[in-house]
């Protein structure tokens, strides 16, 4: 096992175990109030102008009709095209399309890469002359996603770091980081690139790499170009779950934990007994009207001020 | 003072007097007649001694009044308390109720500034830097990475992603935290679901449960005078009966029934509470109400106890104990009733508040099922239990503001264009409208503020979008020869369009009237021999 292999098992188990415990983090903060906004695209027979079934009468005596797949449709939108700033931002989504596309598709090369790796494991070629059809797709599907990617990604990058250099109100809000991150991300994109265009027209070398590390197995020696574009892969692998490019996390839960969490407190629920748990937590908030030593229970269930009886009948 | 468009975050410690100096010139046009600057209401100057006074370092509009700290020890203490409480908004127990979005937002946000054109305020300021969603956020992002996460001392000035915290900072921090009205059109725009307008109720936590900074007419002549009267206008329930019989004798008068509101009345099948502002300023909303339910024979009933007869809930803006003791108090009356449901009048911060938020406040019998009287309506209007006739409502034209409340952030869109489209010939939808509307400017507690010049800015930028809106829509019968009606079921939002109005004359210069739902209803109900809707300027 050579040094970069185990850069690599530590940069993946960096990136792994601190997203999982990013996400777990944020699964596991208390139950909030509700605080959604419309449109909520499951709500059946309103998704396409934004009602609710708040305009039903008597809701809560009526079956909540979720539409599954108006919501998932609404997601894959999002996800694959980020249809938000396509609609609100097109300036910006311009470049971000492609960065975010790249990242897709480079993903998927990953995954082709060790596909591939299995499959010649397996004694199946990998190659545009293979005698196996999965091993000529594989083989062809890798690079295609993985030049495309590196393209797109590149452009993305590059783009986006031209933004918050060129557009005043991008530049304003930008902090040192912004900039750091897209520049790694396009040192990524370009080596890859290179890597491809002079020293791995067939992708092998980061397929023997790929199976090297699936496989345990001792790495084939690789191009110079090859391993820079390797170190700044493992660097992005174990920078990540450090920064906000972990937004894919925060994502799923903005949506479906805030924006689109219309899930009402029926007596008896889950969440019922969530709303019991947190009202015991104690406050220590310091202005006068809120009270000291109370749980939230306690200093609801006052007036926070003086009473006057004699007006209550 | 720096270019309105050059300021940055940081600037907010800056020792000058005023960051920002408004000038309506930069301000977005409005369609005609008010397409002259000189038909612009002025953003009045505060006085010397207003000056002198209070804070007022931002743009020199005061909406807190906060007064000034005597010497550098006080502000000092002020920093203290703000990072004390800065520290809690991040803690579990004590923001248990809104940490995981705030953080989510604070961690995600990308920057990328897609929620600025959606923000009315800032687009209708001619983007005045400090109005900016991003603005407040980016600030409080830095303040938190700064001081309260861990590590953070360290790594944001690794990342470059800090702030320091200053006493001019907080103090502006405290006026930019009333300069959103929460309508949350740019947490609908934002590609990663971050949300910069909780960002603004979150700093207003900090201010009031912290360091008991809130405006007054918020607080103390709010949710405390709500708690402790029993309503935020101070209607105490003898002068809330008081004010029922003198509107029984005009439902009487205007209608010729034999009629007695149904007060206290137990095992009624819901319980109706309004704002108890409209019984004071708009009384033909209540009794509209009445008027309405009577006909189509609802059991109903309206309380005469301490909180019961006033629906708001300033608590939803500013304040999450008050706001949990308002809820509980509402819930508590409709209990003691024995009623099945309550049923909110036309105020949307009530709706969202009773309906939505406080569905995480209450639990076991305090969760008393709670809806829209805009479903209610739609169903006896459609059900036919009322004689209607749509052409005594023809020569209005009639559009629709949707509260933001109602709309954007409870999804009740279609119920009151039902209504609508079946009363009123001329019925006609600004632009944008539905959950994508724009707020009337005084959202989240603005129209209830009159303190110094803040009301002048509420008109010129917070309501300037909705003005815009409303002059459009009728732009081809602008004229005061046609009448035309904003039909907005909200008492915050015919509270802001009344000033607003009353601002650009636009009553007089265009004979546009505002008003609610039911009167309309009203209007159009044949067995009332009057039109219900007197053309009146109140």
């Amino acid at each position: 096992m050579n040094w970069l292999q185990l850069v690599f098992y530590f940069a993946v188990g960096i990136m792994v175990v601190g997203c999982i415990i990013k996400a777990i983090r944020i699964a596991k903060m208390p139950l909030h109030v509700r605080w959604e906004l419309y449109p909520i695209p499951h709500e059946k027979g309103k998704e396409h102008y934004g009602g609710s079934y708040f305009e039903e009468i008597n809701w809560w005596t009526k079956p909540r009709q979720i539409a599954l797949g108006s919501e998932l449709a609404e997601m894959g939108r999002e996800i694959l095209a980020i249809q938000s700033l396509y609609r609100n931002n097109r300036k910006l989504w311009y470049f971000s399309f492609p960065f975010h596309f790249g990242l897709y598709l480079l993903t998927a090369t990953i995954i082709l890469l060790v596909v591939g790796a299995i499959l010649q494991a397996l004694g199946i070629e990998i190659s545009g002359v293979s005698e196996s059809l999965l091993g000529k797709l594989v083989y062809g599907l890798t690079i295609l996603t993985g030049v495309a990617g590196w393209v797109l990604g590149a452009i993305g990058a590059f783009g986006l770091f031209l933004s918050r250099i060129f557009r005043k109100e991008l530049r304003k809000f930008s902090v040192r980081a912004d900039y750091f991150n897209l520049l790694l991300l396009l040192a990524v994109f370009v080596t890859g690139y290179f890597s491809w265009l002079v020293a791995d027209s067939s992708l092998g070398h980061l397929r023997s790499f790929a199976g090297s590390l699936i496989l345990l197995e001792a790495a084939s020696p690789l191009p110079a170009i090859t391993q820079v574009h390797l170190i700044l892969v493992a660097v992005f692998f174990a920078y990540l779950p450090f920064t906000h490019m972990t937004h894919f996390i925060g994502k799923y839960f903005t949506y479906h934990n805030v924006r689109w969490e219309d899930q009402p407190n029926i007596k008896g629920s889950k969440i019922e007994a969530e709303v019991i748990k947190a009202l015991g937590y104690k406050l220590t908030w310091a202005a006068p009207h809120i009270g000291q030593n109370k749980t939230w229970a306690e200093a609801a269930s006052e007036t926070g001020g003086p009473a006057r009886k004699e007006d209550a009948k | 003072m720096s270019d309105n468009r050059d300021i940055t975050p940081k600037d907010m410690n800056s020792p000058v007097e005023q960051l920002v100096e408004l000038d309506p010139a930069g301000f977005i046009p409005l369609p005609p007649p008010y397409d002259k600057l000189e038909l612009e209401p002025k953003i009045k100057k505060l006085t010397a001694e207003q000056s002198s006074k209070y804070e007022c370092g931002l743009d020199g509009v005061s909406a807190v009044l906060l007064p000034k700290p005597k010497d550098e020890n006080e502000k000092r203490q002020l920093v203290e308390k703000f990072l004390s409480g800065l520290a809690k908004l991040f803690s579990k127990e004590n923001n248990w109720t809104f940490l995981q979005p705030l953080l989510l937002t604070v961690e995600y946000c990308a920057r990328c500034q897609t929620c600025s054109q959606a923000c009315p305020i800032f687009q209708q300021s001619g983007e005045v830097e400090i109005y900016r969603p991003t603005f407040r956020a980016q600030i409080l992002r830095q303040l938190y990475k700064r001081y309260v996460k861990q590590g953070g001392r360290f790594l944001s000035r690794l990342s470059g992603d800090y702030i320091e915290a200053s006493w001019e900072m907080i103090a502006r921090l405290v006026e930019l935290s009333y300069r959103c009205t929460l309508c949350r059109r740019c947490a609908q725009t934002c590609p990663i679901g971050a949300d910069n307008g909780l960002v603004t109720h979150e700093l207003r936590k900090i201010f009031s449960q912290e360091m008991g900074i809130a405006p007054k007419q918020v607080h103390e002549l709010g949710t405390v005078q709500h708690l402790d009267k029993g309503s935020s206008t101070g209607m105490t329930p003898v002068a809330f009966r008081d004010n029922i019989e003198f509107m029984e004798d005009e439902i009487r008068e205007k209608t010729g029934m034999d009629f007695k509101w149904p007060i206290d009345k137990e095992g009624a099948e819901l319980l109706l509470i309004h704002n108890a502002g409209e019984l004071l300023a708009w009384p033909e909303n209540p009794e509209a109400f009445a008027i309405i339910l009577e006909a189509a024979g609802i059991s109903y009933t309206l309380s005469s106890d301490l909180l019961g007869y006033d629906g708001v809930n300033y608590g939803v803006w500013y304040d999450d104990v008050q706001f949990s003791r308002v809820a509980i108090k509402h819930a508590q009356v409709a209990k003691k009733l024995g009623v099945k449901k309550i049923v909110i009048g036309e105020c949307g911060h009530s709706h969202k508040a009773m309906t939505v938020v406080a569905d995480r406040v209450f639990a076991g019998d305090l969760n008393i099922p709670r809806e829209s009287s805009l479903t209610l309506l739609r169903d006896i209007v459609l059900s036919g239990k009322l004689k209607l006739d749509p052409q005594r409502n023809a020569d209005i034209h009639v559009t629709l503001h949707d509260p933001c409340n109602v709309v954007r952030l409870m999804g009740i869109v279609e119920p009151q264009r039902e209504i609508l489209r079946a009363i009123c010939p001329n019925f006609k939808e600004m632009t944008p409208h539905g959950v994508y509307n724009y707020c009337c400017g005084g959202g989240s507690g603005f129209a209830i503020m009159p303190n110094s010049n803040f009301p002048d800015w509420r008109h010129s930028v917070a309501g300037r979008a909705k003005l815009k809106q409303v002059l459009d829509v009728f732009q081809d019968i602008i004229g005061p020869e046609h009448k035309k009606y904003v039909c907005a079921p909200c008492s915050n939002c015919k509270g802001q369009i009344r000033e607003l109005f009353a601002a650009y004359g636009v009553f007089e210069k265009c004979n546009i009237l505002y008003g609610g739902l039911v009167e309309l209803i009203v209007n159009a109900m044949t067995d009332i021999k009057e039109p219900f809707l007197a053309w009146e300027w109140h």
